[in-house]
């Protein structure tokens, strides 16, 4: 395969008269909305197979769809109230972002961060205290699967979260270049939304 | 420019400094440049082409005889079945014009790299690895169906790294098209090839998201739970919508890219409705949209087509047949407004000096009309069957070989023949050489041939003997196989599919000969920055264009600079579509 090392040669005229790369403050924020429309998309397909289920259980009188498994939900609600308030916290750190004011930013980052390790303690305690086994029975697998998958979407959130606001800490944020922050505050607020139609699905309707 | 860093500078101020290519062997390995990874893309989706085909010989062999299994046993039926579609679809398919795009669109849109270019690069790497541990899966006894309980796991894990893999190189190609389009290049005048690549690009986001939530559920449910969707013998029916229409519509999206980028080339105008040429790719991948197709979710969900699902997929089928339709009549439409038009030099492409390109876009583009056309056709069928009067004992169609007929059509006809016209095309802008004609019309009459033999033998056979489409939804499907093929002729007819599949295999042997001697042995001609005459950006560049970032972006007003250019110089201005309506005025 033939490949040369040098630059794009000498500019035609009228045809290279725009000079290096231009910034593309925008690519990161499509991107991010292009993963959160696969994110749920799956999130969708997952619990519509969750609901499909449920479904075809109802249709035999004798199935425990449940098989007996008690859900405790104030636990879970604090939880999702702790994750809502990390989103205007969060959306707080952007506006901030934009105005230049680092010391608002950074600790609207931080405090988003804080709830959504408090919300992580949350439902770790939560489903501890259920005693949700996985493969006990066709409603506690379906369960840790579909909340397994949108935890791990809000894993993937918090990882987002914490890595640009390393990189606000190194200089990458202000009025020019709050989007890669607003860009995952957007996968974060995606990542809260699929938590709650999550719980909703699951554990409040069951 | 030999600096370790190529310094750009815009209008704004100073972009920094972006890494330059390692252009040692050692470069190919930690390369975030679309045209490394394009070509990277491009070879190993070949070789799974012939890994798939020659996995379907194997299937279609098997059941050329009534006398029960000749050449697999009844476990490694199911998984070389099941291996077909996962090397032809996620090996070869997805990849091969995923590898174009990531090389092509950046290119046609003026911009300096693929967005994203170190997960486009995770992306090859991701998808190379995960194919690798797929295939050592099935090695391992571990495909669905499979005796080795991890190595089921394992699969499932690997396709879930597949699809993670094609989603991220899908999401750089659909940002770089809707982002980093050079200035003066609006959505209204992208090439059609980066439109189809978005298109593509974006549905695959949104279909293959499904998936990833199946195959969640589908990994717990299969190492941990109590195995209520079946196990190991439940995953296929599950996943298999990925592998069938409408679904496959979305796939070859891009070769209607393809047909229109030669076609305009051919016809040296550009079309007379642009928003008409997008929209019709648009309504293909629209319709394509698999997704609501899968009635394998629940068990009874199989039945029920004679319902509003019924409906749904004559739908489907309608709107990706009125979108295949609607541009090839557009496209045929802007070659006979050009009948009188001159050609500004010999070495043009013209459908008076048709090449292998031509040829196979022409033909591709035809196929996926007929595919379009056979689905509406058959999905009808069903539907009114079912929905007059049951179904009578008969099979309906979507559960027969049909199914297997339609896959052949669309894989080995639309995707091969798109594939090697997008190769002929792109060769000497990809590695600066032309593919050998000779090889090139040889490779095009075999796939071209074997694609529709492949298709006419399961397609008879499901009209006729309604043999079933093998491993569909429950499992033991081997005893109802064999209790309808005995003596029905289904066995003559999969041997004519497997006939035509060896010409298949032929044919993709010959383009990876083409692409070893005209490309790795340096034996195809040298070519200049655009010897077909084409029309889009990417040919104002050398061929190939150097590696490494662009130091400074084209100024575009269109995505046919060239003809604009052409046009400008027979004493008209404008571009795109002003200007075609200006040279009406030109004398011939």
């Amino acid at each position: 395969m033939a490949d040369t090392t040098s630059t794009l040669e000498a500019p035609q005229p009228g045809r290279y008269s725009v000079p290096g790369p231009p910034p593309r403050p925008r690519s990161q924020l499509v991107g991010t909305g292009f993963a959160i429309a696969a994110g749920a998309m799956a999130v969708a397909g997952a619990l519509g197979h969750y609901m499909a289920r449920r479904h075809a259980s109802g249709i035999d009188p004798g199935h425990d769809w449940l098989a007996g498994q008690s859900v405790p939900n104030p636990q879970l609600v604090y939880a999702l109230i702790t994750l809502l308030v990390s989103v205007v916290t969060a959306h707080w750190a952007v506006w901030a972002s934009a105005r230049g004011e680092r010391s608002h930013t950074w600790v609207g980052m931080a405090l988003t961060l804080v709830m959504g390790l408090a919300f992580f303690n949350m439902v770790m305690f939560s489903l501890n205290r259920m005693g949700l086994e996985i493969g006990s029975g066709e409603w506690a697998t379906l369960a840790f699967a579909v909340t397994g998958l949108s935890l791990a979407i809000l894993i993937v959130g918090m990882f987002y979260l914490g890595l640009m606001t390393l990189r606000s800490l190194g200089g990458s944020v202000g009025r020019d270049r709050s989007t890669p922050l607003g860009a995952a505050v957007f996968f974060w607020d995606f990542a809260v939304l699929a938590w709650a139609a999550t719980w909703y699905v699951v554990y409040v309707v069951k | 420019m030999t600096d370790a860093t190529t310094e750009a500078t815009h209008s704004g101020g100073t972009a920094g400094a972006v890494p330059a290519e390692d252009p040692t062997a050692f470069g190919w390995l930690n390369t975030a440049d679309h045209k490394r990874i394009g070509r990277l893309f491009i070879a190993c989706s070949l070789l799974f082409a012939l890994a798939g085909a020659i996995a379907d010989l194997l299937v279609r062999f098997d059941l050329a005889s009534s006398s029960g299994h000749t050449v697999l046993n009844g476990d490694s039926f199911v998984q070389v079945f099941t291996f077909t579609r996962d090397a032809l679809v996620f090996g070869m398919l997805i990849p091969l014009f995923l590898g174009i795009a990531i090389y092509v669109v950046p290119l046609q849109v003026g911009a300096p790299n693929i967005a994203f270019g170190r997960a486009a690069a995770l992306s090859f790497w991701g998808w190379l690895v995960s194919a690798g541990v797929l295939v050592g899966a099935y090695i391992a006894n571990g495909g669905p169906g499979g005796g080795f309980s991890d190595g089921v796991d394992l699969h499932l894990l690997a396709l879930a790294g597949l699809v993670i893999s094609l989603l991220t190189g899908a999401i750089c190609v659909a940002v770089t098209t809707l982002t980093m389009r050079a200035p003066g290049m609006y959505m209204d005048r992208t090439p059609p090839f980066a439109w189809s690549a978005l298109v593509t690009a974006s549905m695959l986001v949104v279909s293959l998201g499904v998936v990833l939530g199946q195959i969640v559920i589908l990994y717990i449910e299969h190492r941990y739970g109590p195995r209520f969707l079946g196990g190991n013998y439940g995953i296929w029916s599950r996943i298999d919508w990925m592998y069938r229409t409408p679904q496959l519509f979305i796939y070859v999206v891009p070769v209607l890219g393809v047909v229109a980028e030669i076609m305009l080339a051919a016809a040296r105008r550009w079309v007379f409705e642009p928003l008409a040429l997008y929209f019709t790719m648009g309504l293909v991948g629209l319709f394509g949209f698999g997704a609501w197709a899968n009635f394998g979710i629940t068990d009874e969900g199989a039945d029920i087509v004679d319902g509003l699902e019924g409906i749904v997929l004559v739908g489907l089928y309608a709107g990706a047949l009125a979108g295949v339709s609607g541009l090839l009549a557009l496209l045929g439409f802007t070659l006979w407004q050009s009948r009188n038009r001159p050609r500004p030099r010999s070495g043009a492409v013209s459908l008076t000096r048709p090449n292998t390109a031509v040829v196979a876009a022409f033909g591709a583009g035809t196929l996926i009309a007929v595919a379009a056309l056979v689905g509406l056709i058959g999905t009808g069928v069903d539907w009114l069957q079912i929905a007059g009067r049951g179904t009578d004992g008969n099979a309906p169609l979507r559960f027969t070989t049909w199914v297997t007929g339609q896959q052949s059509l669309l894989i080995y006809g639309a995707g091969l023949l798109g594939g090697l016209a997008a190769l002929h095309w792109w060769a000497p802008k990809i590695w600066g050489r032309r593919l050998s004609e000779l090889a090139g019309f040889a490779s095009l009459l075999a796939i071209g041939v074997g694609a529709l033999v492949a298709w006419l033998g399961p397609t008879l056979s499901g009209v006729f003997t309604e043999q079933p489409q093998f491993v569909y939804g429950a499992p033991l499907l081997t005893t109802r196989y064999g209790s309808q093929v005995d003596d029905s002729g289904a066995e003559g007819l999969s041997a004519l599919g497997a006939v035509g599949v060896v010409i298949v295999l032929v044919g993709v042997a010959l383009v990876v000969l083409n692409l070893l001697v005209s490309v790795a042995m340096r034996k195809g001609a040298e070519t200049e920055a655009d010897p077909w005459d084409g029309l889009t950006p990417e040919w104002l560049l050398p061929s190939p264009p150097p590696l490494g970032p662009a130091a400074a972006l084209p100024e575009l007003t269109s995505g046919t600079p060239l003809l604009d250019a052409e046009l400008n110089g027979n004493g008209l201005n404008g571009s795109g579509a002003a200007a075609e309506r200006a040279a009406e005025e030109v004398p011939a």
